[in-house]
């Protein structure tokens, strides 16, 4: 994939700014997705709707980093696997510069439950997403090959659609009060937004990059594919199921899904276990973290759908779905994109490329996955055993693996500029554009 | 990552066996550690770097000799330049760390390693293992997609026994 990178493909690599504002922007709500669960603290165990910090903090991590992360990600590495050009690069960074501040106004709503705010931070962000769902489907429109990749990202697109139309519906709604089911509303808008948007992307992304790191070939297997109709059939019945409450079609929907999630899982196993690299480095532990999150957050989903101790089970399943599955396995790629991508882009006429290793601090990377795994398991005990302290302790965790994991970021880009700086013709504008 | 041709497979086994080598040098390298030279009066560190000079003359040269000459060529006239431009220039950074790193590997085996020599050795392999995997990433991930794409049947089984032929010379 990434030798079209640099072929005749040079229409498909985006500037480096493109994909690094999104990661950025990642970066730092990371940290502020952490520092909100911090001061939502308390009201973590027991949560199942409603505004405040708590809800902050879950659109902190959905949008600000699940979703801005993949945006970026996608804008970089769909046109490239599909061979075919985006559309347009300004429309990239409208894209963004509309769901950067979206986002922060809609989460600074959430907690302070300020009208204004969230009614202005929805109608950016799903302007934003929506410029980048337009982008995507018309990328993808025109492909006819690659269906894993792309069936996956057109199943992402879809569910983004009700996401999309939900969540401003729900948003709306706050202040308004015209929703007679609320609570049927935000399921499905759980299940679209998790399982659908960001789920299809994981899942579809894998096929490309878990290859691509380990130097692996996808199996002739046509696991692939099955999973992904299960996928649709999942995503479909589970749907409808949290919207018409009918218990039959979530049930459905979990065992389909799991079925789903177990193909998926084997076609990565054995595509690992083809590889020809040997050590996977510290990212790939969070990856496989990861996909150990997938079917717990399933059999959660599954407990949930029971009804029983919702006060328990349906904030857990939603922290294992969103932090142990979804956050887990984009921060795992996210620390390998970034030094991957910055060595593509530092390549100038008469030099060798920045070394992966030498722009990669390691040790913020340590720090960060030893501070998410604690922040993983004490959120989780802290929202069991409904003790508050102990969800704070797990969200100062988290602040702590997220300041590190910026620190990694800076240090990349400190590095990348270093680097670009020993060649003596490397313009300011240009070094200032990451 | 699948292999359509038989170019495309010639040149994938060339890549599982240069990785496998340059595993086997990382492993060596990290475990010896660039304080502590190694000994090539040892049999183990003798067949390590033996394996490392006939990777580099039969696997690394023979193979981006065979891409410069034939391949790229043949990409370019159908459209496809880029790749084989942006390949050449990574051609030209590892080769010569390459030959380096065999020629340090050479003379090791005749006067062995001094503190000083050694620690260039333990610097130039591991730039060596990180720059040609990174290398070879990119060429399986892309150049063998591009020969599917741009090579057909006729010209593949010619490239094949070009690249056979130099393999058996």
């Amino acid at each position: 994939m990434f030798g079209d990178f640099m072929m005749g493909a040079r229409s498909r690599l985006l500037p480096a700014s493109v994909p690094f504002r999104f990661f950025a922007t990642a970066v730092v709500l990371h940290a502020a997705a952490w520092a909100t669960l911090l001061w939502a603290g308390d009201a973590v165990p027991g949560f199942i709707g409603g505004g405040g910090p708590a809800l902050a903090a879950l659109h902190l991590i959905t949008l600000g980093v699940l979703a801005m992360v993949a945006m970026g990600a996608a804008y970089q590495l769909l046109p490239v696997a599909t061979k075919r050009p985006v559309r347009s690069v300004t429309a990239c960074k409208v894209s963004h510069g509309l769901m950067a501040p979206g986002v922060v106004l809609l989460s600074f709503g959430f907690a302070t439950m300020q009208t204004w705010a969230l009614h202005g931070g929805m109608a950016l962000t799903v302007l934003g997403i929506g410029v980048f769902a337009v982008l995507i489907a018309d990328n993808l429109r025109r492909v006819t090959d690659l269906p894993l990749v792309t069936g996956h990202a057109w199943l992402a697109v879809v569910a983004l659609a009700a996401v999309l139309v939900l969540g401003a519906l729900l948003a709306t709604d706050f202040g308004a009060g015209f929703l007679t089911d609320r609570p049927s509303l935000a399921a499905a808008h759980a299940v679209a937004g998790g399982f659908g948007f960001m789920g299809m992307l994981a899942v579809g992304f894998s096929y490309v990059l878990v290859p691509m790191f380990a130097l692996a070939q996808l199996p002739r297997k046509p696991y692939g594919l099955w999973a992904m109709w299960l996928s649709a059939a999942a995503l479909a019945s589970g749907f409808a199921g949290a919207l018409s409450g009918v218990a039959v079609l979530d049930g459905l929907g979990i065992a389909v899904g799991l079925v789903a999630a177990g193909l998926y899982l084997e076609m990565m196993r054995l595509t690992l276990k083809s590889r020809m690299r040997r050590g996977l480095g510290l990212s790939f532990v969070l990856v496989r973290a990861a996909w150990v999150g997938l079917p717990l957050s399933l059999v959660a989903a599954a407990v949930v759908a029971t009804g029983w101790r919702l006060d328990i089970t349906a904030p857990l399943f939603g922290f294992l779905l969103i932090y142990g599955w979804l956050l887990t396995f984009l921060m795992g790629v996210l620390q390998r994109i970034m030094p991957f991508l910055a060595s593509m882009h530092s390549f100038r006429p008469g030099g060798k490329p920045a070394l992966v290793s030498a722009l990669t601090a390691d040790l913020p990377l340590k720090i960060h996955a030893a501070c998410h795994f604690a922040a993983l398991l004490l959120v989780a005990a802290g929202i069991v055993s409904e003790i508050g302290w102990l969800v704070r302790l797990g969200a100062l965790a988290g602040l702590i693996g997220a300041l590190s994991f910026a620190a990694f970021a800076f240090s990349l880009r400190q590095r990348l500029i270093a680097h670009l700086l020993s060649f003596p013709p490397v313009s300011a504008t240009e070094l200032r554009s990451p | 990552m699948m292999v359509h041709t038989e170019t495309g497979a010639l040149l994938h086994n060339d890549h599982v066996a240069t990785i496998q080598a340059l595993q086997s040098l990382e492993g060596f390298l990290v475990r010896q550690s660039s304080k502590r030279p190694a000994d090539t009066t040892e049999a183990g560190v003798r067949k390590t770097l033996q394996g490392l000079i006939d990777m580099v003359a039969n696997e690394v040269g023979r193979h981006f000799g065979f891409e410069e000459q034939h391949l790229f060529p043949l990409l370019a006239e159908r459209g496809e330049a880029g790749i084989g431009d942006f390949l050449m220039h990574e051609h030209a950074t590892i080769l010569p760390l390459a030959n380096e790193v065999a020629e340090a590997a050479r003379v090791a085996l005749e006067e062995n390693f001094d503190a000083t020599t050694w620690r260039r050795f333990h610097a130039i392999g591991l730039e060596l293992v990180e720059r040609e995997i990174f290398h070879i990433q990119k060429e399986e991930m892309g150049l063998l997609a591009a020969i599917s794409m741009l090579v057909d049947a006729a010209a593949d089984k010619k490239l094949a026994a070009t690249y056979k032929a130099l393999q058996e010379a």
